[in-house]
């Protein structure tokens, strides 16, 4: 049983979240507030947070950095906000995914469904070791290590990497990117962008100019030596 | 009537000022040489006529005969003639009857009264001054000079100072171009200013200092601009507050339904029902909001990034469940386009869920190229058309086609065609209608700047 974690001031929405979601199979708990979710994350964690971006106290935005800080329990932001600001911010603060109000629950359901699946795909893909120079990935067992210094990253930054690491040299585009990470048919391209930003920030040397994880003008990303 | 501009109006009164300044001082001047010149020849004429006048007077005085032959003696070059009347009968050197004609009768009568006189004359369409000396009371003498070298002096000194006025106006106009330009160039600064704020780029400003004779013009721009950023930062934050405030209470109805929704059979069947329509609405009116943020967007310049366009096409097909082998790509189509994906996206969704909804579904997508420049994207049905009367409001907001009704798809948000027309304006293109050979309608949407 997955244990899900709705952060949401709005009672109403909050409410009917859990139970569709309980519905769903999942097991909802609820927080009206960052401060709330926090506690409650930290004394029994959920398996995957929502949150809603405009909170009283503590925003959407540092609650992600904090949620962050402790694990990397994926987390998807639930907004009706769709500016672009708005989501780069909150995917740069640390979410794995994005979903604009009014998400269909069927659709919610599916997202949290492919965050699972990444999770549990990092650990049971059978490759060894993948060395780029100084940059080491371990798909078998879930690591990355710059100069044998291993980096800490989420899920979803790890089945990126792993997906460019396994097609060494080769460009992938957004398109297919989100594909096989997100699962998305046809999606946001930020999500993709914002992961490789946040990415480069920790296993480049210099992430304005990176030697890894270079961006194929027009045509997507590809990792190399 | 186009107005004409404002370089080529300085031009014209630079160069009709400079014509009239030179025409003027060209005219002045050849007065005053003219008049200088003609004046010196007469006198000249003069003295040398009394001269020879003696002479021939001298001549007289030993018989007609002897003033006759003095008339040979007289040394007067190739530019002049000499005539003596002598008791009423003309003695010259040469006979010519155009010679003594030309002697205006009146000259003759003065001269019969003692008088003598001076005139100008044309002989043979040359001009010519005759001085006229009495000798006595029976005769007279005659010479006339021609000015025909002055004559020609004068015409040569006329075209040179016509094709100096010319020249002048010339100058003046292209002194007029340039100066246009010169006095244009602070306004060519503000029109690309104007450019970039019409493209979206809202931070362009103008520097008051580059010229401070336009102070006024940058500062009321800057301000222009500045009012104008206000206002879309307001209209901005309203259309996200009203996202919000809407967004909101519909994601708690669209959780609260599919709660209910999955408990459907234990509902007696009008429950039931109802429970179907209120679903069905959240659904519309969540489209509602989605099209009208959309629209509200419009100012948005399109994020162009390079996009496999026939692979969108086909996603976009199977997303509606729409079997993706109606996507035909026209030789020659480049493969990647520079277009914003999502409007692409959902314009061709539009289309295809207008074709599903008044055109019995679509049986064609295709994609083509006009020129370099310019793509296309046309999705074909199969149903009835569209009507000549429709075809003007068929991409204005809120028309439905009038079979919708009739079918009960009553689902549509009437906004689909209208974002379909904004998306194709928004890559500088447009969104058509037109016949289908063989039938039902052809919707066709240009786009602009699609070719890296």
């Amino acid at each position: 049983m997955t244990a899900v974690l709705v952060i949401e001031d709005d009672d109403r929405i909050r409410l009917a979240l859990v139970l569709a979601l309980e519905d769903e199979g999942y097991t909802v708990s609820g927080a009206a507030t960052a401060e709330e979710g926090l506690v409650r994350q930290r004394r029994e964690p959920a398996d995957t947070v929502l949150v809603d971006l405009m909170l009283p106290g503590i925003d959407g935005f540092e609650c992600i950095r904090q949620l962050r800080r402790d694990d990397d329990v994926p987390i998807v932001v639930v907004s009706a906000r769709d500016d672009t600001h708005d989501i780069v911010a909150a995917l740069e603060a640390g979410a794995d995914d994005y979903v604009v109000k009014p998400v269909a629950v069927k659709e919610l359901s599916a997202r949290l469904r492919a965050l699972r699946r990444r999770a549990q795909a990092a650990v049971t893909t059978e490759v060894p070791g993948l060395v780029f120079g100084d940059l080491t990935v371990r798909p078998e067992a879930g690591e990355v290590s710059v100069r044998g210094q291993q980096v800490p990253v989420t899920r979803t930054e790890f089945r990126l990497l792993c997906e460019l690491a396994e097609h060494p040299g080769r460009v992938l585009s957004r398109q297919q990117l989100l594909q096989r990470v997100w699962e998305y048919e046809t999606g946001d391209e930020r999500l993709v962008d914002v992961h490789v930003g946040r990415l480069r920030n920790k296993i480049e040397d210099d992430s304005s100019d990176p030697r890894h994880l270079v961006t194929v003008r027009g045509l997507g990303y590809k990792l190399q030596r | 009537m186009r107005s004409v501009g404002l370089r080529a109006r300085v031009t014209t009164g630079f160069a009709v000022g400079a014509l009239l300044l030179s025409a003027v001082m060209a005219s002045v001047s050849y007065q005053l040489v003219s008049t200088s010149l003609i004046d010196e020849r007469e006198k000249n004429a003069i003295r040398a006529a009394y001269v020879n006048a003696a002479v021939v007077s001298a001549g007289l005085a030993g018989g007609q005969r002897a003033g006759v032959e003095s008339l040979w003696s007289l040394d007067t070059g190739s530019e002049r003639e000499v005539l003596l009347r002598n008791d009423g009968a003309w003695f010259g050197r040469a006979a010519d009857e155009g010679l003594t004609a030309a002697i205006p009768q009146k000259l003759q009568l003065r001269v019969e009264q003692g008088r003598p006189a001076v005139q100008r004359i044309r002989t043979d369409g040359v001009p010519a001054v005759v001085v006229a000396v009495p000798l006595s009371t029976s005769a007279a003498f005659y010479e006339i000079d021609s000015l025909r070298e002055l004559d020609d002096n004068l015409r040569l000194l006329a075209l040179v100072l016509t094709a100096v006025a010319i020249m002048t106006a010339v100058a003046g106009a292209a002194l007029g171009w340039y100066a246009g330009r010169y006095v244009l160039r602070p306004l060519a600064v503000v029109a690309e200013a104007a450019h970039d704020i019409a493209t979206g780029k809202l931070n362009a400003r103008l520097d008051p200092a580059a010229e401070p004779d336009l102070a006024r013009l940058t500062t009321s721009f800057n301000h222009m601009v500045d009012q104008l950023s206000a206002r879309m930062q307001r209209d901005r934050r309203f259309a996200a507050d009203v996202s919000h405030e809407l967004r909101s209470p519909l994601q708690t109805l669209s959780a609260a339904v599919s709660v209910v929704t999955r408990r459907r059979e234990h509902l007696d069947e009008r429950t039931a029902t109802a429970l179907g329509l209120i679903a069905d609405e959240i659904t519309r009116f969540q489209a509602l909001v989605h099209d009208l943020l959309e629209l509200a967007r419009s100012d948005q310049p399109a994020q162009r990034t390079p996009v496999d366009i026939a692979d969108l096409a086909r996603l976009t097909c199977r997303s509606r469940n729409v079997d993706d082998s109606i996507v035909q790509i026209e030789q020659g189509t480049p493969a990647m386009w520079l277009v914003d994906r999502r409007r692409i996206e959902q314009l061709l969704a539009n289309l295809l869920d207008n074709a599903e909804k008044y055109g019995g579904g679509p049986i064609a997508l295709r994609i083509g190229h006009v020129s370099d420049d310019s793509c296309f994207l046309e999705v074909d049905d199969d149903g009835p058309g569209v009507s000549a009367e429709d075809r003007d409001s068929i991409f204005d907001r809120f028309v439905r086609g009038r079979t919708a009704n009739s079918r009960g798809a009553g689902d549509g948000t009437g906004l689909g065609l209208a974002l379909v027309a904004q998306h194709a304006a928004a890559h500088g293109g447009h969104a058509d209608i037109l016949d289908r050979p063989g039938g039902g309608a052809r919707f066709r949407a240009e786009l602009k700047g699609c070719t890296p």
